[in-house]
């Protein structure tokens, strides 16, 4: 390579220095000609139809209409062709037409290549993205022997930019991307150590093979990348102004719908378990701007997270930024809305346009538009999954090598219509995806067995697209539910979370439980917007919430005592209320060998707990088929125990609720009941169940140290660090800081 | 929102390409220029720290620093004829009256100025975390990108005083509140800014001590030793010695950086049992007297941004929906010392003159009036026509016409009045009308940033008062 760019810089050097000072250029002759004669509409702030030639580069660029200038092809150059008339309406709008002089030298400059300066390189052809997507060929290299298509395309990539490919990861690392892929969890000591032995050659596609065709974990972690883009949170509803897509999205993933139907599923929740909330958005009670009814709310987020497009800036107004003009976005959003004709309403102003429901490829769209919302929702998902409509399928992709990879094919996942590193690749992977039937395991399988995917990590270089050149996958830091749950695979403690309707608790993934300042702090999102890419930047609050916070301090503490074989099963209640506000319950417990009964009252969210009131009304005990009231009666504050001594007594009964008097607004009481025939755990009086599978306690120091390394790093400690390690452990709390001390390591927190 | 979006920009001066020197910076910037945030010069700041003391839940002015007609309680009175349901009295300032209860803020009202005059926004049917939502960030959700609050645009913008004192602190507010739970995160955050700027909570000002000191579970010893640890780990870890690279040193050093500030001399500005007891006697009137005593510590230390509030849980403290007289009466019993005793400390170390206090709410009360005179929306609280139980009595319905800000410090003119209301019902404003966009203006002038200050988000810039086009008010200052 070396010789062949030198001689380049040396024929470069020459050209600059002889031929160049004649040839046209932006700075000394384009731009005093366009600064004379368009500043006025198209300087400063001035971007008449999103077009501005305050800089070259934007320019260049265009406005709505598309690219202003094709370098070396003055003809075909809307620049030139307004200027001249040959494309209307010709410019400078309402002013003198540019001298011919002018005109002529415009000409040669594009012709030239457009150049900035005398010495600057041609401009490159604006990147124009098409609708329809055809498979491009498979190309041969002789950097590669793969039958993969992917890797056939990358070597040719790496051909063509130069460098050699790089030699794939160890299978340690391997296994170790691929399980949290696919899974969101760490490969255990076990599995990762079969992988490793195995002499298999195929053995990390069927790995992948095998992980994938795991439909519940697989489920549980992808789960989580798309409540983000969904806007999907289980906990929150603003007073019934959002509704969770929770068991549809989970069942979709689980049964591995295909992307089609999925995607119709969301524009046309047409059957009684569809995912009515995507399009219902997110909504605060009270007066709200046009551009954020849940009409377009559903037009932004379908067209944001399904295309890659932003109609965020053009739900109010023509966009400065892109081609899209509001009525883009009204007219999508017209096939959401309850009447088929919206009007415009700009800024919230209402214009008095109308318009009817219009797809933003308007190639697209068929003759009429149904009248009837549940037709026009159904021709919606059409357009969305139409055969000819390539740009579903190109986000698609594109989002899932983003993720997988840590950059996309095209730089701005919200945006295809940005230039990818590689259109071919992109192309085909679309075209792949499509033609195995949308299936979305496919797609990971393509990507997760290809070289590209399986290449050492890369830093992240700068983010101009223009300089970007594929190296292989960037380094990723895991995610909060990532870190959450390897927790919990290391250590047997796992978060608690409650199906809705049951009282009783159960060991879950982190995605199943509310967001806490823990999983916030590592970049969980509050999904009230479409989050494409997690901000896992580090920062001091969040290494606040993780050197001192209290979740992370009880989960290591708990998980240290589960591995230690220390962990005891908290005595399980033999009666719980559930979260009781203004209702009531009965208790009613047989009381057959018991000596005592502790009942209990614990706060459950009031406003002011203190001035509840519980009551424990006809509280009685039975003996000899005699009921006697409890001596004294229940009387208890919030939270307190009463221990009852029951000896003697078969059984016991009340009805427990809050007083009336304490149902006011501002103390708002909600309070659990629990009874209990021993000392319980403050701590856990919820039952839950069934309990974790705890790793095998560790048969010593050297044990447990192997185990935390190779699970949560895959590798197994070298001497200093087991040397380091077993000095710790002696320490009083020496495991549980061990522990800490590993998931901090930069080494953990990302896939390398 | 991708990582490029969020790649913020902003600029101190604008630049004009087309103007005389534009070959010269086209040169310098082709290409890669960023786009361009509008930017005016940043004004002088008169302050540098903002102490924002939040009365949650709609504080009634006419119960505070807006006193009408006092009307004493008797069963069978008309509700329609209540405009206060206290006496005023006067301040230091002559002309200037406020609620009886609030003495001790009355003797410090020439320290400050008082603007009653704040219309809320227009948003409908009341909901008290939405328009807090507006009030902290200046932008009616929903809003299609999440916006920051305020503590995080000057955190972002002005950084920290002190780098051991994170810049926007956040004292007083529970983020599970119940059914209103997802509003108020909703806005404690810095938005598309990005986490480091979001606000260090703090929800008991007695915890914020323990909250900056190493866990009590693993005690100093155990802290330093496990840190200890950890630092000889990362030594040892292949990946630390295959080099460095940007994401992983700066996740080391922000491991680092929590564990100084963990074990910094500054932390002790959070440890309120540090606090001589007069003195802290003198702050304590509950929680909030707490975090304004913390407050002043933290001022003291270098802190940019405090939030200090009453807490807002829906029907609680300031939110009166019954019990409206006797509700005003114990909330005014926890604000007044304190917010006088901050006044005077901060006077007394010279810190006044360069801390900004500002004491707001989302909007004010009315007995009879829900939203605006003019535009009514739907009521939420039965209002008899005469009143038979003391329970009736008090502002409960959510007045957005007019409602009271007060200032103290940073520049701010002393003693003076600014904004006026009519003193029969509906008591509208009807001089000087406030809006959100022209008191952050106010507010970011004093800290030294323009109100058209922008950040480039998904390429378009979003401003920090809407649109950029909140003005400041020049006539309170001085």
């Amino acid at each position: 390579m070396l010789p062949r760019k030198l001689l380049l810089l040396v024929y470069g050097a020459l050209w600059a220095s002889v031929a160049n000072a004649e040839r046209p250029n932006f700075v000394r002759d384009i731009q005093p000609i366009l600064a004379a004669n368009c500043k006025a509409c198209h300087g400063g702030d001035k971007r008449s139809g999103g077009f501005t030639i305050r800089e070259y580069a934007e320019m260049l660029h265009g406005g709505r209409s598309g690219a202003s200038v094709i370098p070396g092809n003055a003809g075909q150059s809307l620049l030139l062709q307004r200027i001249t008339g040959e494309r209307g309406p010709v410019m400078p709008l309402g002013g003198a037409p540019l001298t011919s002089a002018n005109i002529s030298l415009i000409r040669s400059w594009i012709d030239d290549g457009a150049r900035l300066n005398p010495d600057s390189e041609a401009a490159k052809a604006p990147w124009i993205p098409k609708l329809e997507l055809t498979p491009p060929a498979i190309p041969l290299s002789r950097l590669t022997s793969s039958s993969h298509s992917v890797d056939r395309f990358i070597a040719r990539y790496f051909e063509t930019h130069g460098g050699k490919v790089p030699a794939v990861v160890s299978d340690a690392a391997f296994a170790r991307r691929a399980y949290l892929d696919a899974w969101g969890l760490l490969p255990s000591p076990a599995d990762l150590d079969a992988f490793v032995k195995s002499i298999d050659p195929n053995k990390r596609a069927q790995l992948v093979d095998r992980l994938l065709d795991d439909n519940r974990n697989y489920a549980e972690h992808w789960i989580s990348f798309w409540n983000d883009l969904l806007r999907n949170d289980g906990g929150d509803n603003y007073h019934g102004g959002r509704e969770s897509i929770t068991a549809w999205l989970y069942k979709a993933l689980e049964t591995n719908e295909p992307y089609n139907r999925f995607v119709t599923d969301l524009l046309n929740p047409a059957k009684r378990d569809s995912p009515a909330g995507f399009l219902l958005g997110v909504n605060w009670r009270g007066d709200i701007n046009a551009s954020q009814t849940p009409t377009m709310q559903a037009a932004q987020n379908s067209a944001q997270v399904l295309l890659g497009i932003n109609l965020k800036c053009n739900s109010c107004h023509d966009s400065f930024i892109s081609r899209w003009k509001l009525k883009d976005a009204y007219g999508l959003a017209a096939f959401f809305s309850a009447s088929p004709e919206m009007e415009l309403v700009r800024c919230d102003n209402p214009t008095g346009q109308y318009t009817d429901a219009s797809f933003l490829f308007p190639e697209l769209n068929p003759g009429s538009i149904p009248l009837a919302l549940d037709d026009r929702r159904a021709m919606v998902a059409k357009l969305f999954t139409d055969p000819r409509n390539g740009r579903t399928p190109r986000t698609l992709v594109n989002r899932y090598w983003q993720r997988l990879l840590g950059r996309g094919i095209v730089a701005d996942v919200d945006d295809l219509d940005g230039e990818p590193w590689s259109p071919e690749l992109l192309d085909w992977l679309a075209s792949d995806f499509v033609a195995n039937g949308h299936d979305l395991k496919h797609l990971l399988r393509t990507i997760m067995t290809s070289q590209a995917y399986q290449m050492p990590g890369v830093h992240r270089e700068g983010t101009n697209v223009k300089e970007y050149v594929f190296q292989g996958p960037e380094f990723r830091r895991i995610t909060a539910e990532e870190f959450i749950d390897a927790i919990g695979s290391i250590t047997g403690e796992w978060q608690v979370a409650t199906e809705p309707g049951k009282k009783a608790g159960r060991y879950s993934r982190d995605w199943r439980i509310n967001s806490t300042t823990l999983s916030r702090a590592l970049g969980r999102p509050i999904r009230d917007q479409v989050f494409t890419e997690r901000d896992c930047s580090a920062t001091t609050l969040q290494s606040l919430e993780l050197v001192n916070g209290s979740v992370l301090t009880n989960l290591i503490k708990q998980g240290a005592q589960r591995m230690r074989g220390e962990w005891k099963t908290p005595p399980a209640n033999i009666f719980d209320s559930g979260k009781l506000s203004s209702g009531h319950a009965t208790i009613d417990l047989d009381l057959n060998g018991l000596n005592e009964l502790r009942l209990i009252v614990a706060d459950a969210g009031s406003y002011s707990p203190e001035r509840v009131l519980p009551v424990w009304a006809n509280a009685m005990l039975e003996k000899n088929g005699e009921w006697v009231p409890v001596p004294n009666g229940v009387s208890m504050t919030v939270p307190s125990e009463k221990i009852l001594d029951v000896r003697g007594y078969s059984r016991f009964r009340a009805v427990v609720g809050v007083d009336k008097k304490s149902l006011q607004s501002d103390i708002s009481p909600t309070v659990r009941f629990f009874a209990f025939s021993e000392k319980p755990d403050w701590e856990h009086l919820v039952q839950v169940g069934p309990e974790t599978p705890v790793p095998a306690s560790p048969t010593g120091s050297a044990d447990v140290i192997s185990r935390i390394w190779i699970q949560a790093l895959g590798r197994d400690a070298t001497p200093a660090e087991r040397k380091l390690a077993i000095k710790a452990l002696a320490e009083p709390g020496g495991l549980a800081d061990l522990l800490w001390s590993v998931f901090m390591l930069p080494e953990f927190q990302f896939i390398n | 929102m991708t990582r490029e979006e969020k790649h913020i920009h902003s600029r101190l001066t604008r630049r004009h390409f087309l103007g005389a020197s534009a070959a010269a910076t086209f040169a310098a910037l082709s290409g890669t220029a960023p786009l361009l945030a509008e930017e005016s010069p940043r004004p002088t700041p008169t302050a540098d720290t903002l102490i924002l003391l939040w009365m949650a839940g709609g504080m009634a002015q006419t119960e505070t620093f807006d006193p009408k007609r006092p009307t004493a309680f008797e069963p069978g009175m008309k509700s329609d004829r209540v405009l206060s349901t206290f006496k005023p009295i006067p301040t230091k300032v002559d002309g200037i009256q406020i609620s009886e209860g609030l003495e001790r803020i009355a003797s410090v009202m020439d320290r400050g100025a008082l603007i009653r005059s704040y219309q809320a926004g227009d948003l409908g049917f009341i909901l008290h975390s939405r328009h807090q939502y507006h009030w902290h960030t200046g932008y009616a959700p929903p809003q299609t990108v999440a916006m920051p609050h305020i503590g995080s645009v000057i955190a972002r913008t002005l950084g920290p005083r002190n780098p051991d004192v994170p810049a926007f602190i956040d004292v007083g507010q529970n983020m599970e509140i119940g059914g209103e739970s997802a509003g108020i995160k909703a806005f404690h955050t810095a938005g598309f800014l990005g986490s480091e700027f979001g606000p260090f909570l703090i929800a008991d000002p007695q915890d914020a001590g323990a909250s900056v000191r190493p866990l009590s579970e693993l005690g100093d010893g155990r802290f330093q030793r496990r840190h200890q640890l950890y630092k000889e780990l990362a030594a040892q870890s292949p990946v630390a010695r295959y080099g460095s690279d940007f994401q992983k040193e700066s996740l080391l050093r922000s491991i680092e950086s929590a564990h100084r500030l963990l074990s910094s001399p500054s932390a002790k500005a959070f440890d309120l049992s540090l606090e001589p007891k007069p003195s802290f006697d003198k702050y304590n009137t509950g929680r909030f007297g707490q975090g304004c005593l913390l407050a002043r510590r933290l001022t003291e230390a270098g802190a940019r941004f405090i939030e200090v509030t009453t807490e807002y849980i829906p029907f609680k403290n300031w939110d009166t929906h019954e019990n409206g007289h006797t509700r005003a009466l114990g909330m005014k019993e926890q604000i007044d010392a304190p917010i006088a005793q901050l006044v005077l400390d901060l006077e007394e170390r010279g810190l006044l003159n360069r801390t900004l206090i500002v004491v707001a709410s989302e909007f004010g009360r009315d007995m009879m009036v829900e939203g605006k005179p003019d535009k009514k929306v739907k009521d939420q609280v039965t209002v008899p026509a005469v009143m038979t139980e003391p329970k009736f009595f008090g502002m409960h319905r959510h007045f957005t016409d007019a409602g009271s800000v007060l200032l103290f410090g940073g520049g701010v003119k002393k003693g003076m009045l600014w904004g006026k209301t009519a003193d029969e019902r509906p008591c509208k404003t009807i001089e000087n009308p406030v809006r959100i966009e022209q008191l952050h203006a106010t507010i970011y002038r004093a800290m030294g940033i323009p109100a058209n200050l922008s950040y480039v988000v998904e390429k378009r810039p979003v401003y920090v008062t809407q649109d950029g086009k909140g003005t400041a008010i020049p006539e309170l200052f001085t």
